[in-house]
């Protein structure tokens, strides 16, 4: 994930637990905030005291303590820290092993008909404890779009194994831990060549191990009872794993996020009778009465299909659209209309569900937040999903999900309503670890009217926190037709731009970048005003950063 | 009274009741009706109520606010029947290991697959969607009704037709096991000795069973079930006759071969798919009451294939064997009344018995010949209407009925009938989706490379 950075002669350092402010004092007070409780109530010019982790005191009135460190939160906004419904946050991807087999291939000895389990993707003991990484990018990431904890599961195929909640800071992977085993996480996620390969097969093999575990249930109490004459249980770890599921003690995160799957789900779930959690639902919208119905809960996948890229049309070019395309086109963009309210489809059913942000790319998720509720979604109903749904669901109301005396100091400050465009997340305070943020530049919007020059060669600068990269841009403009190329000051390489266009004063283009095998497109877009340029750069999943620079000669 | 207890009762114990399908009621009026089982009727009408055929007749007077639909110059019949697809499924073969039984294709249903109203608008109602053929021992297939139109894969199911499993014979399941990874079965002695093992080891799974079951009447509380096994559950039901063998087969010596192993087994519902051998062996067929499901002039794809005959069908329909033409393919699926057409060039097999291969014959095969296949009061109202007769070049599907409700009407035919629409893709993929139902689909899933598919 670095590679990108490389190629701009950058590395990647967004603000980790080292950075974090280090505690001269475990005592910080907002004051003078706009504090929102909990869905629904807001109090202006408030102070929040937060020690030792938890809040101290909240309201109009409150005396800030003489050893707090005191952020002035004048017309910020405080809400309690956001709760991930279930991700895969801090456990980092296993490494492809080398020299492996290629994805979608078996390694050699193994019979495909009956792999070893690990290879099946049967793993339902596994626990997250000794894999989690405090300082993984995606903790980072989520931290600083204001989640402060996550309902965290392993990764792996079908059933990967139990979910436990994590703080989204911490010293270590230990310390971010608060409870394991609080859910059991199963997936439609077949293995490589080998049985279950398919998702038939993978319902077939959880059917059978679910029935398999009864057994096993019924053996061992009734060992339990009277062992003479009887066979002892088999000990088995994975069926042993899988008693609480059948006990109806422990909660099925079911993954299913197309339609088909949620109705697979229910079906399995009408045969063989576990607690279900319909869980990165992305087309809920098909199945509201019946989830209504048999009283599921849901956690709603916070990605969101692409909106369709604007396609820029050349001057004086008349774009005939045939009726057929048009039709085409109409019904894609009604497909969009419907995922993007499924949340409110969701929430209009009197349907309390959380968020997921799994498979959700950081970069997007407040965008997709904001496209819920541009699509009906209310502002209170996002944060409850956000907050205190997550938070009843996984059994945490009384530690998080409202700010309240007595909680956890988990909360997250922003210097506007978090969920209009242009609002900035300034502070994230999780478990009473204090993370700052900088604003954002607003994206450079240009004039379509003023008219630019723009050949020459540019020095500029990349602002990644923590750093700067400088590097240089060559700009040519012919009859309209814009060329050029970037290079950094690390390294002798260059390359081409493309895809350039220039509108009224602001030029955007693309530079591809291949690094490691990798590729990484860099998007540039740039406001020039005379000798100056100001604007953004988005670099893949990585982030948005700023972009400033000036013209060091002109063109001959 | 009883009957509100009865349901109070149910929603008590939590049974979920099964989600009701839609049904309709209309009046056909006036048109030539293929019975298929009792002759053709000329200016006849069918009254359909809440789905089912109430009466064939003529002057029926249509119920209060029903479709009338005016068949005049038309040809009304049963609605069409494939006994071999792999439509409306996401998933085909398990190619894992070469019995899996365990698995179920009816546990991945597709209800937004395309083909299912492509389908519809060749006038097919029902399809047998299975399992591939790379195993000897695939798995269970499903019996689905054609209601396009529903995100609910539940709603495809036929309901009460009975289990069904694809078994395969020859050429594939050696490939894929035996040259792929050097297993048994290699050869065609292998692919009978894995069933062969399949259903010894069912046969032992069961006694242990019982002799659990026997325990515990005896009172005796030490003796344990065998460990669930759920291949061994499904091979036990073939066994105990609740599941109808559907076999993948061409060669005449591998298909008497399994009748054999049926017989050793106890094992009496079996029907052979594709079959292309079946004319040599047809009195045989007929003696142990397996059916025959076969292309009409499909053949030498590979080897295995070659030896084949146009009057295959026609052959073993005189000799007695319940015979039907299926697609195996989301294209031919479009046709099949073409397809039964060929028998009267090939065979002379006339009009009600070149019918019967797609309509009462695939029931019968599929053990639904109680309530589709045949116009017949009672029966489900699953109609296909025809321009002109069915088995003619000129004939055109006009209206195709499921359950009475209209699911394809070639007057009000949407240019885009898909479901599952991509948004992020305004123009849709329709080449790969053709790609998908190309031929020979029945290996799909199958892990293996081109290389690894031609060697030797």
């Amino acid at each position: 994930m670095v590679l990108a950075f490389l190629a701009m002669g950058l590395s990647l350092q967004a603000q980790s637990m080292e950075d974090a402010l280090k505690p001269v004092t475990r005592t910080y007070a907002f004051t003078n905030a706009t504090i929102i409780p909990q869905p629904g109530q807001q109090v202006t010019g408030a102070t929040i005291v937060v020690k030792d982790g938890l809040i101290q005191a909240m309201g109009t009135n409150v005396s800030v303590p003489a050893n707090a460190k005191v952020v002035d939160a004048d017309s910020m906004f405080i809400y309690a820290g956001f709760i991930d419904g279930l991700s895969n946050a801090g456990v980092p991807r296993p490494e492809r092993e080398q020299n492996g087999p290629s994805r979608g291939r078996r390694p050699d000895g193994v019979n495909p008909g009956d792999p070893p389990r690990e290879l099946a993707g049967v793993t339902p003991e596994k626990q997250v404890r000794g894999e989690l990484k405090h300082d993984e990018k995606s903790v980072e990431d989520l931290r600083e779009l204001g989640f402060t904890a996550a309902h965290v599961v392993p990764r792996g195929r079908m059933l990967p194994g139990k979910g436990s909640i994590i703080l989204l800071a911490g010293e270590s992977g230990e310390d971010m831990l608060l409870a394991e085993g609080v859910s059991q996480f199963v997936q439609f996620s077949s293995a490589p060549g080998v049985f279950p390969a398919t998702v038939i097969g993978v319902m077939a093999k959880f059917t059978e191990l679910y029935k398999q575990a009864e057994q096993m249930q019924m053996h061992m109490e009734a060992y339990a009872k009277n062992p003479k004459g009887m066979d002892r249980p088999e000990r088995n770890e994975a069926l042993e794993a899988l008693v609480p599921v059948v006990n109806g003690e422990l909660p099925v995160f079911f993954m299913a996020p197309d339609v088909k799957s949620i109705y697979r789900v229910m079906r399995m779930q009408d045969d063989l009778g576990f607690d279900v959690v319909m869980t990165g639902v992305k087309e809920a919208w098909h199945v509201v009465d019946e989830l209504d119905g048999k009283n599921i809960p849901v956690i709603v996948s916070l990605e969101l299909p692409d909106p369709p890229k604007e396609k820029k049309k050349k001057e004086g070019e008349e774009e005939a659209m045939d009726e057929e395309m048009k039709m085409l086109q109409q019904r894609a963009s009604e497909r969009m209309t419907e995922f993007e309210s499924q949340a409110a489809t969701l929430a209009k059913a009197g349907i309390a569900f959380g968020f997921s942000t799994m498979e959700a790319s950081a970069k997007d998720i407040r965008e997709n937040l904001r496209r819920m509720i541009k699509n009906g979604l209310t502002e209170e109903q996002a944060l409850a999903s956000l907050t205190t749904n997550p938070a009843n669901m996984l059994g945490l109301s009384n530690s998080m999900g409202t700010l309240e005396e007595g909680k956890m100091g988990n909360l997250v400050v922003t210097d506007g309503n978090y969920f209009e465009e242009g609002s900035n997340v300034r502070f994230v305070m999780a478990d009473g670890h204090l993370f700052e943020y900088e604003a954002k530049k607003a994206a450079a919007k240009g004039d379509p009217n003023a008219s630019a020059k723009i050949g020459g060669s540019w020095a500029y600068s990349v602002n990644v926190p923590g750093q700067t990269a400088e590097g240089t841009l060559k700009l040519t403009q012919e009859d309209g037709e814009i060329t050029g190329e970037i290079s950094n000051s690390q390294s002798p390489e260059t390359t081409d731009i493309e895809d350039a266009v220039l509108e009224g004063n602001k030029l955007t283009f693309l530079a591809p970048i291949a690094m490691g095998g990798q590729s990484i497109t860099l998007e540039f877009s740039i406001v020039i005003n005379g000798d100056e340029m100001e604007g953004t750069v988005s670099v893949g999943e990585f982030g948005t950063f700023d972009v400033e620079g000036y013209r060091e000669g002109t063109p001959e | 009274m009883k009957y509100s207890i009865l349901f109070a009762l149910l929603l008590f114990f939590g049974v979920s009741l099964q989600a009701q399908t839609q049904t309709g009621s209309m009046l056909i009026k006036n048109g030539t009706v293929h019975t298929v089982t009792n002759g053709t009727l000329e200016n006849t009408d069918i009254l359909v109520v809440d789905g089912k055929i109430q009466e064939i007749g003529s002057n029926l007077r249509a119920p209060r606010g029903a479709e009338e639909i005016d068949a005049t110059g038309m040809h009304v019949m049963p609605g069409i029947i494939d006994a071999h697809s792999h439509i409306a499924i996401d998933a085909v073969n398990e190619a894992t290991n070469p019995v899996t039984a365990e698995v179920w294709v009816g546990d991945a249903l597709d209800p937004l697959d395309v083909s299912i109203y492509r389908a519809l608008a060749g006038g097919v109602t029902a399809s047998h969607s299975m399992h591939g053929s790379a195993n000897a021992i695939g798995g269970e297939c499903e019996t689905i009704k054609h209601r396009y139109g529903t995100y609910n894969p539940n709603d495809l199911r036929m309901v009460g037709a009975p289990r069904t499993i694809k078994f395969a014979l020859g050429e594939n399941p050696m490939r894929v096991h035996g040259e792929g990874r050097g297993i048994q079965p290699a050869t065609r002695m292998g692919v009978e000795q894995v069933i062969r093992r399949a259903f010894a080891e069912a046969k032992m799974y069961l006694e242990a069973k019982q002799k659990y079951e026997t325990a515990r009447q005896n009172g005796d509380n030490t003796v344990m079930p065998p460990t669930y096994n759920k291949r061994m559950e499904t091979l036990s039901a073939i066994l105990e006759g609740d599941i109808i063998i559907h076999c993948h087969s061409y060669r005449a010596d591998e298909i008497y071969m399994l009748m054999q192993v049926c017989k050793d087994f106890g094992v009496e519902k079996l029907c052979f798919q594709h079959t292309n051998e079946g004319f040599k062996v047809a009195p045989e067929l007929a003696e142990f009451g397996a059916g025959a499901s076969v292309f009409a002039d499909w053949w030498a794809y590979k080897f295995e294939v070659y030896y084949s005959t146009a009057y295959n069908a026609a052959i073993l329909t005189e000799n007695g064997v319940t015979t039907s033409i299926n697609s195996d393919s989301g294209e031919l699926i479009r046709h099949l009344y073409h397809e039964a057409a060929k028998t009267q060039r090939y065979g002379g097999l006339t009009d009600e018995q070149a019918l019967a291969l797609i309509t009462i014959n695939p029931a019968k095969q599929l053990g639904i010949d109680d309530r589709v296949g045949s116009l017949e009061e009672g029966k489900d109202a699953d109609i296909a209407i025809f321009n002109a007769d069915p088995l003619s070049i000129y004939a055109i599907p006009m209206k195709t009925i499921v359950d009475g409700v209209v699911y394809f009407d070639r007057e009000e035919d949407p240019a885009d009938m898909r479901l599952d629409v991509n948004p992020e893709e305004v123009m849709p993929a329709f080449f790969q989706d053709i790609q998908d139902h190309k031929h020979e689909n029945c290996m799909q899933d199958t892990y293996m490379t081109f290389e690894e598919l031609f060697r030797g």
